[in-house]
């Protein structure tokens, strides 16, 4: 039994090498057409339990998961910032939390951790920098938003042109693609989806280059540099659009809620009593003044309230003016 | 192959693939020519006038092909092209309003129909052929691959009966009937009020709205109407809602350049990641074997079109064909 084992590892080592169809102009025989075929088809397996489709407000966009405990790779288009709240949607449907960590506002790269423990299923990341130009890859993606009966969208194409911080490829993207994978023919992930041109046959990708590059600070949950894929929260613009006075037995009773504002969206009206604001007792509206002024306008907070004497729990972002 | 390694020591020299070598390109292409001479033998070309209008399946020996509905009932003046012949004079032998599809007839003898796959449940990632640009004499092709799980695609919006409810009104009294839609087909008139929906009665837009829900674009209703003293019952065909009311685009529409104006509503499609336009559906989707695994009913978006499956295409074809009247 050890001893099958072992073959069946050396036979998926042996699949993990460049494929040679890859270093031929074009494929011209039967058997280099069914070599690209049989690639993808094994390295979907895996891809496609990895790709998730993330949900941020009303928008959504893809990612796909490179660690077993939940680290996801994205577009910082797609994230807008660091610490937020999104929903990460499995291939099954299964919703989770996650919360993106650091992003690179240059070029469009970003990171998202599941905050529920669990074990993921993950795709392996090309480290080595193996892909060349001409290479068959493939993209996956939730276009259009999360369909469960249809699940991601595969697409097959080459890469086409390589920049230092950017992929282009013939594998045609739309919207809700953002952030989704590219893989070369051994499975591995090449490159996060970012955007397209006007012309169909432009499709661009972040580099793997790119996220090792800035891995760590990532991790950190560090916002990097400065571009147009993700703007620096300024810190006191956070608005929630409510007015209230201070309650003699503790909290804020809501006076007026502004509509529309962010507080309306998610709920709150007239007659509510806010109890905490992320785990905070409030007892002043000064107070809340203050924790607000700590807080940028795309920052989730969770809000503790009591309506006719039950209490409630809202998670919303700010908004601002 | 010399020239082959030439190519690839060039590339390595470059940033930028050239155009030959991508998904559409001719050296990629070309390792597609025995599925291409299916195509020149098999699939039909339509033409209004000089201008190449869509595609079609051809099913039979004697000159029946399959195209699709919606589009080839709008041409003014239609031709069908397989290989090199060009034939006009032809005939509308059947419509399928579920499927969108329309059962042509001209005169050939010597058509050499599609051999159907055995099963459209393929693997994702396999490898997909469809009727690309076309000349007059050369049929071109364009490659992709299967790329999402077979299943239904609903009426966008739902379906309708194609009229227009007037606004302030006890009844539901018809204020004007969509051209062209199975209101106007069944004589529905403005003023006629609706009375009853498959035996349920209706006098409220709520009413009518849960009595069509869940039904299938194509499908027919026992449609009560009263129009002055007189009640009378017709039958009227559903439509997508999407196919009659132009609702306002989204991100992804205006990213997508031109899409198929009846592009849901099917009760089961294959996707494949062929980058056509909405003019190049109607043809076979061919497997490498040559083989039809499907018929392309509608381009969704850029990023998706959709075939109408072998199995349910070879049914549909064997019931088009039974009901056709018997030609000498």
């Amino acid at each position: 039994m050890m001893v099958l084992l072992t073959l069946v590892l050396g036979s998926a080592r042996a699949a993990n090498e460049r494929l040679e169809v890859n270093d031929a102009a074009a494929p011209v025989t039967r058997q280099d057409l069914e070599s690209i075929q049989g690639a993808v088809t094994r390295g979907l397996v895996r891809a496609r339990a990895a790709t998730v489709c993330l949900e941020v407000g009303e928008g959504s966009g893809s990612g796909v998961i490179v660690s077993a405990d939940g680290l996801i790779l994205t577009a910082a288009h797609v994230t807008g910032g660091v610490g937020k709240l999104l929903a990460v949607v499995l291939e099954d449907g299964t919703r989770l939390c996650g919360k993106s960590l650091g992003l690179v506002a240059a070029t469009d790269a970003a990171m998202i951790r599941i905050v529920e423990p669990g074990t993921y299923p993950f795709v392996e990341i090309d480290r080595s920098r193996t892909t060349r130009l001409g290479d068959w890859v493939f993209a996956l993606g939730h276009a259009g938003g999360f369909d469960k009966d249809r699940g991601s969208v595969v697409r097959l194409g080459r890469l086409v042109r390589i920049a230092n911080s950017t992929f282009q490829s013939d594998c045609i993207l739309i919207g809700g693609d953002s952030g989704g994978p590219l893989f070369d023919l051994t499975g591995r992930l090449v490159a996060i989806h970012s955007r397209v041109g006007e012309q169909l046959q432009v499709n661009m990708h972040v580099p793997m280059s790119e996220f090792m590059t800035n891995w760590d600070g990532m991790m950190r949950a560090e916002f990097i540099g400065v571009g147009a894929f993700a703007t620096k929260e300024v810190v006191g613009n956070g608005f929630l659009g409510l007015s209230s006075v201070a309650r003699p037995t503790g909290g804020l009773r809501v006076t007026k809620v502004g509509h529309p504002s962010p507080a309306f969206a998610a709920g709150v009206r007239v007659g509510d009593v806010l109890l905490q604001l992320n785990g905070v007792p409030l007892v002043t509206r000064e107070q809340l003044q203050r924790l607000l002024s700590e807080r940028s306008a795309s920052d989730t907070i969770t809000l503790e309230l009591e309506r006719d004497g039950k209490p409630h729990i809202l998670t919303f972002n700010l908004g601002d003016r | 192959m010399l020239a082959g390694w030439a190519m690839v020591t060039a590339l390595s020299g470059q940033q930028s693939l050239e155009s030959e070598y991508r998904m559409t390109g001719c050296a990629v292409v070309a390792a597609f020519e025995s599925q291409r001479a299916v195509l020149q033998s098999s699939s039909a070309v339509i033409f209004d006038g000089r201008e190449p209008a869509g595609y079609g399946v051809v099913i039979s020996a004697q000159g029946h092909l399959l195209a699709k509905a919606s589009e080839y009932l709008k041409l003014k003046a239609p031709t069908i092209t397989v290989d090199r012949t060009n034939l006009s004079d032809v005939t509308v032998v059947a419509v399928d309003p579920v499927w969108d599809v329309v059962l042509l007839k001209v005169a050939a003898v010597d058509w050499l129909p599609v051999v159907y796959a055995a099963t459209s449940a393929v693997p994702q990632g396999t490898w997909v052929v469809a009727n690309g640009a076309t000349t007059r004499t050369t049929r071109r092709l364009l490659v992709g691959i299967i790329s999402a799980n077979p299943r239904e695609i609903p009426a966008e919006g739902g379906t309708a009966l194609g009229v227009l409810l007037k606004a302030k009104s006890t009844a539901l009294e018809i204020d004007d009937v969509c051209e062209p839609s199975g209101a106007k087909q069944a004589g529905l008139q403005k003023g006629d009020v609706i009375v009853a929906i498959a035996g349920q009665a209706v006098s409220k837009l709520a009413e009518l709205t849960e009595a069509l829900k869940g039904r299938k674009a194509g499908s027919v209703v026992a449609l009560r109407y009263r129009r002055g003293q007189h009640e009378q019952t017709v039958d009227v065909r559903l439509v997508a809602r999407g196919e009659i009311f132009t609702d306002p685009m989204n991100g992804n529409d205006q990213m997508s350049g031109d899409f198929s104006n009846r592009r849901s509503g099917f009760p089961r499609v294959i996707q494949h990641d062929i980058l056509g336009t909405s003019k190049l559906v109607g043809g076979p989707l061919l497997d490498l074997e040559g083989r039809c695994l499907g018929m392309n009913i509608a381009r969704a978006n850029r990023a998706e079109s959709f075939a109408i499956p072998v199995e349910e295409l070879q049914s549909l074809a064997a019931r088009m064909l039974d009901g056709a009247p018997k030609l000498p």
